[in-house]
């Protein structure tokens, strides 16, 4: 049975569906893996259904059938969410009315039905990701339900559907251009009300708490966290931190914020930067997230499109809102600085609170180390030096899968397995030196990144995510320390990240692969996706008007896009008017020259009715003038030509073209006033 | 009638209505989760409708329609009238369809490029008499369906309606027993008296052509006599015995029809206007004519 001659063979109604369903699927797949798990089988269940029905020719099944699937998805969905309005659940109950509605294929109005759903559903592909792919995915599926659309208004015979597709595609194309100047144009607005609660689901990133095993999840995701443009030379690899939440607060299981980090006293982090200054762009990913990653240190408030940014005490920049969207900011950090001298011990007793009960081993050590510390100012330092230095001969291991902790988290850390990554590291670090009485936290962020070569940007991943710790040290102030680099120094000094071990699938496909060529790949894909991020994902109202300002405009506010974009509406239509009306003119040349030859005769006071002929004109002529003068000769002999380019035509297209262009030569050059 | 941006209208449909909804849901979704891509795929989908009412309206205008003139019908048959449908374009134009203004009986085609199209529609008209053929109606949904693009042509051309002829009509009436009614003249010189002279009709037997008179004269003559004129046989009101004129003009069509299939020679005398007999179908049409207008 060979494929495309059954396709061609099958009813206009079979072959109509089928498609239909197909892009239907192509719509909704990219989202499943987003929605609750039952949803994904009960669609494809439906749909499948609906094709076979319809390959068979069998009709269609009864209300009540639909009715029951409909209760089932509604019940599901309930479950899954507790309630029916909200983001997620919503777009699962639009997904399965979809499959459902095509049970019910039967009118031209359930078709419409259809289509405008398979619209709204291609727009909630973008609620999960808005990435170059995805947009190439629906730009596919408009392709497709345009193509179906207009296949359906194709009523006679069996018109092939390439020939729906041409039209879909033209008419694509020829829009595309009305989408670019609304796209540049359309005043963007903020959210018209507040959004659902679960609009900031599912999206991986730095978490505001830790349990120790955490970042392990993101150190396997290869996603982008945020670009960073240098607008000079950026710092080295090893001071790239990316200032994330800060953790102090313990309770022997989990690591918090401190409850005073929801105040925010920038004064009292007593920041003080020298040396050479970095400028820098960043273009965060949404993370639905208020932080705003920067370089330590940096002491003024970042440049937000909207909104405005605070730093905490402890040096975190914040703004008011959540990155929901695609988020660009300008910031100056100062590699060089210090901060938090003048603590006083009461601000500084929260960083040696430890939870009584926990890790009694570490405690122990920690004894240990003050007393073989020698006392006075370098105490704290001395114990800082010690505690890397057993981590660096202590036979200490980084790894990604160092096993489950148990409830004493640390004490398994420095006496049992020896092994972990950043967060065990750091963790175990902190809680030793708060136990050895030094001021200590936990600092979240990302560390590194790698510069892509294509287009220069520098790319922090979510694999990028580290942890590290700060100590207080008297006359110093805070200082940052990262154990892991005591284990393993190249994850934090070159961009050699612990590779994630790969799945059976990508070693099969790419293992053969030159892996500098798979690199180059990958940086080009990474630099398309940044463009595609810079232009499109990150247009703002700011750009808006900047692009106003390319113009001419001199202070642009979002009025005056409106008055743009109205005076190009208005220059179009014009266009498009002026363009009819020629058209419209556009009727038989001849009939135009001798029209405009009556127009100037009865302007010249010559009665030259509407139905005149030429030769009727030139008689006329002849009458009043006695056809003596040259002029008169000249407008007569025009007039008869005139007459004879139609009814005694030259052979040939072009040599006809050719006198009727001498014609309208003449046309201006004669003098009319008779 | 050549179709052009004067004659066409267009209106978005109940479903162009559904797409704009559709949009404007979009673009609150757009806004309300800053969806760049949203902004891009409403403003896409937003100018291919506007392409689309473009497309749609260029579908019908510059279309030329042209009437093929239809055949006269006897009343309460149905009316068949050919629309020729030219496309002097180079781009086909898909899904035009074609009904009697209100009778939502549509006639679907698609005209290739450069090529012209028939199409054939059906009226009932009413009672017999010339009546304006009914408002055909254009339009055509393609591409999108959002937009429905419609043209109204009252062809100039008139329909002519004969009288519905009686179903189960009596026999034609005989000429010569009809003689002495009056009215009928099938007779006029019967009383021996010579046969009178008349010009020559085509279809006077030969032996009744005064070949004497044609030598002197050099004018075709025939004798006009009576066993000539015997075959005559003329019908009006009058004869069919009905009261209703409606009626009477439906006996007298039947009749009509009955001596044209049978090849009689017949007249056919209506107020205010006598057919003389003949036969053949030139003259049925002439009395068919006579008696849609009477």
């Amino acid at each position: 049975m060979k494929l495309p001659g059954t396709l061609n063979q099958l009813p206009r109604d079979t072959r109509d569906t089928l498609f239909m369903l197909l892009v239907i699927g192509w719509v909704v797949a990219p989202m499943l893996s987003e929605l609750p798990l039952w949803c994904g089988p009960l669609t494809g269940a439906v749909m499948l259904w609906r094709g076979t029905l319809a390959w068979r020719g069998q009709a269609l099944p009864s209300r009540w059938w639909r009715l029951g699937l409909l209760l089932v998805a509604v019940a599901a969905t309930l479950l899954s969410f507790r309630t029916l309005l909200g983001r997620d659940a919503g777009v699962t109950l639009v997904v399965v009315l979809l499959a459902l509605k095509t049970l019910e294929l039967r009118a031209q109005h359930d078709a419409y039905v259809v289509f405008f759903l398979s619209f709204f559903l291609m727009l909630t592909n973008f609620f999960y990701s808005q990435s170059l792919l995805t947009a190439a995915v629906m730009l596919i599926a408009l392709w497709g339900l345009l193509t179906a659309l207009v296949n359906a208004h194709l009523p006679v015979g069996r018109p092939p559907l390439w020939q729906s597709a041409r039209t879909a595609g033209g008419m694509a194309l020829l829009g595309a251009p009305i989408m670019l100047v609304l796209f540049l144009l359309f005043p963007r607005m903020a959210p018209l009300w507040g959004l659902p609660g679960d609009a900031m689901a599912g999206r991986s990133g730095l978490s505001s708490d830790m349990t120790v095993g955490n970042i392990a999840s993101l150190a396997l995701d290869d996603s982008v966290a945020m670009r960073i443009n240098f607008s000079g030379p950026p710092p080295a690899q090893k001071d790239l931190y990316f200032r994330g939440p800060v953790l102090s607060n313990f309770d022997g299981v989990r690591w918090r914020p401190s409850e005073a980090a929801g105040v925010w006293r920038a004064a009292e982090a007593d920041l003080q930067v020298q040396g050479p200054a970095v400028a820098y762009q960043v273009t965060l990913e949404p993370n639905q997230r208020p932080w705003l990653l920067t370089l330590d240190a940096t002491p003024s408030a970042p440049e937000l499109p909207q909104g405005r940014a605070r730093m905490s005490a402890e040096l975190q920049w914040q703004q008011d809102r959540q990155a929901t969207a695609l988020l660009r900011y300008q910031a100056t950090s100062y590699p060089q600085f210090s901060y938090g001298k003048n603590q006083s011990p009461a601000r500084l007793a929260p960083y040696l609170a430890l939870p009584s009960g926990f890790n009694p081993r570490t405690l122990a050590l920690a004894q240990t180390l003050r007393r073989e510390a020698p006392a006075g100012e370098g105490a704290n330092s001395h114990l800082v030096q010690a505690a890397l230095e057993r981590l660096r001969t202590g036979g200490f291991v980084y790894t990604l899968e160092p096993g489950l902790s148990g409830r004493d988290s640390a004490d398994e850390f420095w006496f049992d397995r020896k092994a972990g990554f950043c967060e065990h590291f750091a963790a175990g670090f902190v809680i030793l030196m708060r136990g050895a009485g030094v001021p200590a936290r936990v600092v979240t962020g990302y560390q590194g990144g790698e510069r892509n070569n294509v287009d220069g940007f520098w790319t922090v991943r979510q694999s990028d995510a580290h942890a590290w710790a700060e100590v207080w040290l008297p006359g110093q102030g805070w200082q940052r320390v990262d154990p892991t680099s005591m284990v393993a120094p190249m994850r934090t000094g070159s961009f050699a990240r612990l590779e994630p071990q790969r799945g059976v699938l990508a070693q099969a496909i790419l293992g053969n692969v030159n892996p500098r060529f798979a690199l180059n790949l990958r940086a080009s894909w990474d630099a398309l996706n940044n463009r595609w991020n810079q232009w499109v994902l990150n247009y703002t109202q700011a750009k808006q008007l900047d692009l106003l300002k390319a113009i001419g405009f001199e202070a642009p506010s979002w009025e005056d896009l409106i008055l743009l974009l109205c005076a190009i509406v208005v220059t179009v239509s014009l266009l498009g008017a002026g363009w009819s009306a020629w058209e419209r003119q556009r009727q038989d040349p001849w009939l135009r020259l001798l029209a405009q030859a009556r127009a100037r005769l009865s302007r010249a006071g010559l009665p030259a009715p509407d139905n005149s002929t030429a030769r009727e004109l030139a008689e006329q002529l002849r009458a009043a003038q006695g056809g003596t003068s040259t002029e008169v000769q000249a407008l007569m002999d025009w007039l008869l030509r005139l007459e004879a380019l139609r009814y005694a035509p030259p052979n040939g297209h072009s040599s006809h073209k050719r006198q009727l262009t001498t014609l309208q030569h003449e046309l201006r050059r004669l003098r009319w006033g008779v | 009638m050549t179709l052009t941006q004067r004659t066409v209208y267009i209106l978005p449909t109940r479903a162009g209505w559904m797409l704009g909804a559709t949009l404007l849901v979009l673009l609150l979704a757009s806004i309300n989760y800053q969806l760049n891509l949203g902004y891009l795929l409403t403003f896409l989908l937003a100018g291919c409708s506007l392409v689309a009412m473009h497309v749609s309206h260029a579908n019908l205008r510059g279309i030329t329609m042209s009437l093929i003139a239809p055949d006269p019908v006897f009343a309460g048959a149905r009316a068949l009238f050919d629309i020729q449908l030219l496309n002097p374009s180079q781009r086909t134009r898909p899904a035009l369809a074609l009904a009697i203004q209100g009778s939502q009986q549509w006639v679907l085609t698609d005209l290739a490029p450069l090529s012209q199209a028939r199409v054939q529609l059906a009226c009932l008209p009413g009672q017999r008499g010339l009546h304006p053929l009914p408002t055909v109606r254009a339009q055509t949904l393609f591409p999108l369906g959002s937009f429905c693009v419609w043209t109204l042509w009252r062809p100039a051309s008139p329909l002519l309606v004969y009288p519905s002829p009686e179903t189960q009509p009596p026999p034609l009436p005989d000429g010569a027993s009809e003689t002495g009614h009056g009215p009928t003249r099938t007779a006029p010189h019967h009383h021996g008296e010579p046969d009178s002279i008349r010009p020559y009709r085509r279809g006077d037997p030969l032996k009744n052509i005064l070949w004497k008179q044609v030598a002197k004269t050099g004018a075709l003559v025939s004798r006009d006599s009576v066993a000539a004129q015997q075959h005559d046989l003329w019908l009006s009101r009058p004869l069919t015995a009905l009261s209703h004129p409606e009626q009477q003009l439906s006996r007298l069509c039947a009749w009509v029809l009955r001596a044209d299939q049978l090849g009689l020679r017949y007249g056919l005398r209506l107020s205010g206007q006598d057919i003389g007999p003949d036969h053949g179908p030139q003259h049925l049409q002439r009395c068919l004519r006579a008696l849609a207008l009477a």
